[in-house]
């Protein structure tokens, strides 16, 4: 990694420029030092290629990350398959993955707009052992929870059962806002 | 798109000639006027990563930027050669210049592209850009999960598409600037973790 040893967090002003985020001043006084100064263009290249790492990472499944409904949108419009389940607080799927399938996603729809903490705790199902996801980004308006499990773990899977808790935290206290229980086989093309 | 963020009134952005006590690019490019072939190389060699940074950003496409990396350096070539650069000293300045430009020229065409490269020997597009270390997948793996959950969000879904924070703002319910604040906190605890994470290199 190249060092960011440079005043006025550059790595942001770098990035800013690649996001198209600056005004056209802005944008092109960047544009001139990067003519000029290749430390600020390896750490933009690195910038570039962790970003496309990321991308990678995502569309190998390799990691479970929380999205919203127009970022699915968003992937399905640039050829991504997605496979989406929809579910209401304590319902139940039966779900599995099929080999064209890049994705599998789990909309969790949920009363959130009073909500300003919201924490996904997900077990086994069976009583085993839970990973809480600590205060999810989530679009009130939207009514849901949008998550991407890792693909790549749900190949591997035969039968069983996950669940998924959605809890609405605050300073003193947490409840329950929907309770959702995925029942997963392996892909059977025959239904 | 221009939402307004500036920094060039912070000055970072500067023009930096007098950072440079000794200006390589300047040198090379007054070798170049005087006829010394052997500076063409090395000017090459500096200033494609740059240009081909520049593509990059205006076309977002790997086989454009390389074209345009071509372009520039031929004509900014035939141009030294031909002692019409008249400012040395501003040449990282005309070749960004000649960048901006050459996107907009609606002028090229492949055949007369392809006619010109026949007449340099030199690879304009050498193969010894700065190299960046691609990060290990499995460590990758690791340190995206262990983000804070709003961080990785925000890492990937800006990075998925290369969307700016005030889409993303938008989606996911937040200020722009909350966005800023919360991808950079994820950017940095993401480049932490790269760097001191002895995990996972193996897979």
């Amino acid at each position: 990694m190249t060092p960011d040893n440079h005043a006025d967090h550059p790595t942001s002003d770098l990035l800013a420029y690649w996001l198209d985020e600056l005004d056209e001043a802005s944008a092109a006084a960047v544009e001139e030092h990067l003519f000029r100064c290749d430390g600020c263009g390896a750490r933009l290249r690195e910038l570039i290629q962790l970003g496309g790492a990321v991308r990678k990472a995502l569309l190998n499944g390799r990691f479970a990350t929380v999205v919203t409904p127009s970022f699915i949108r968003r992937m399905q419009s640039a050829g991504v398959r997605v496979r989406e389940y929809h579910l209401e607080p304590g319902g139940s799927v039966n779900c599995t993955l099929a080999p064209e399938d890049d994705f599998v996603i789990s909309h969790l729809r949920a009363q959130v707009d009073d909500v300003r903490q919201i924490d996904l705790v997900i077990d086994d199902g069976h009583g085993g052992s839970a990973h809480r996801c600590q205060h999810i980004a989530f679009n009130a308006a939207t009514g849901e929870v949008t998550v991407i499990p890792p693909v790549a773990l749900l190949r591997s899977l035969g039968h069983d059962r996950q669940r998924m808790r959605l809890m609405a935290v605050d300073k003193s206290s947490e409840r329950l806002l929907g309770e959702y229980t995925f029942n997963h086989s392996p892909y059977d093309p025959r239904g | 798109m221009d939402s307004g963020l500036s920094i060039a009134a912070r000055g970072f952005y500067a023009p930096p000639v007098q950072e440079i006590p000794h200006d390589v690019d300047a040198d090379l490019a007054r070798r170049i006027a005087a006829g010394d072939p052997e500076a063409e190389a090395p000017f090459c060699r500096r200033f494609a990563p740059r240009i081909r940074l520049f593509g990059l950003k205006r076309l977002r496409n790997e086989a454009a930027a390389a074209d345009l990396v071509q372009d520039v350096l031929i004509v900014a070539l035939q141009k030294l050669r031909a002692g019409a650069v008249r400012e040395p000293e501003r040449i990282a300045s005309f070749m960004l210049g000649m960048a901006r430009q050459m996107m907009l020229d609606s002028m090229r065409n492949s055949g007369r592209r392809e006619r010109i490269l026949d007449e340099f020997q030199i690879d304009l597009i050498p193969s010894e850009e700065p190299a960046v270390d691609e990060p290990n997948e499995g460590r990758l793996q690791h340190c995206l999960q262990a983000l804070p959950e709003r961080e990785r969000t925000v890492l990937v879904m800006t990075f998925y598409d290369d969307c700016p924070a005030d889409a993303l703002g938008t989606q996911l319910g937040l200020s722009t600037g909350n966005v800023r604040v919360i991808r950079h906190r994820g950017l940095q605890h993401l480049r932490d973790c790269l760097e001191n994470s002895e995990v996972r290199d193996d897979a």
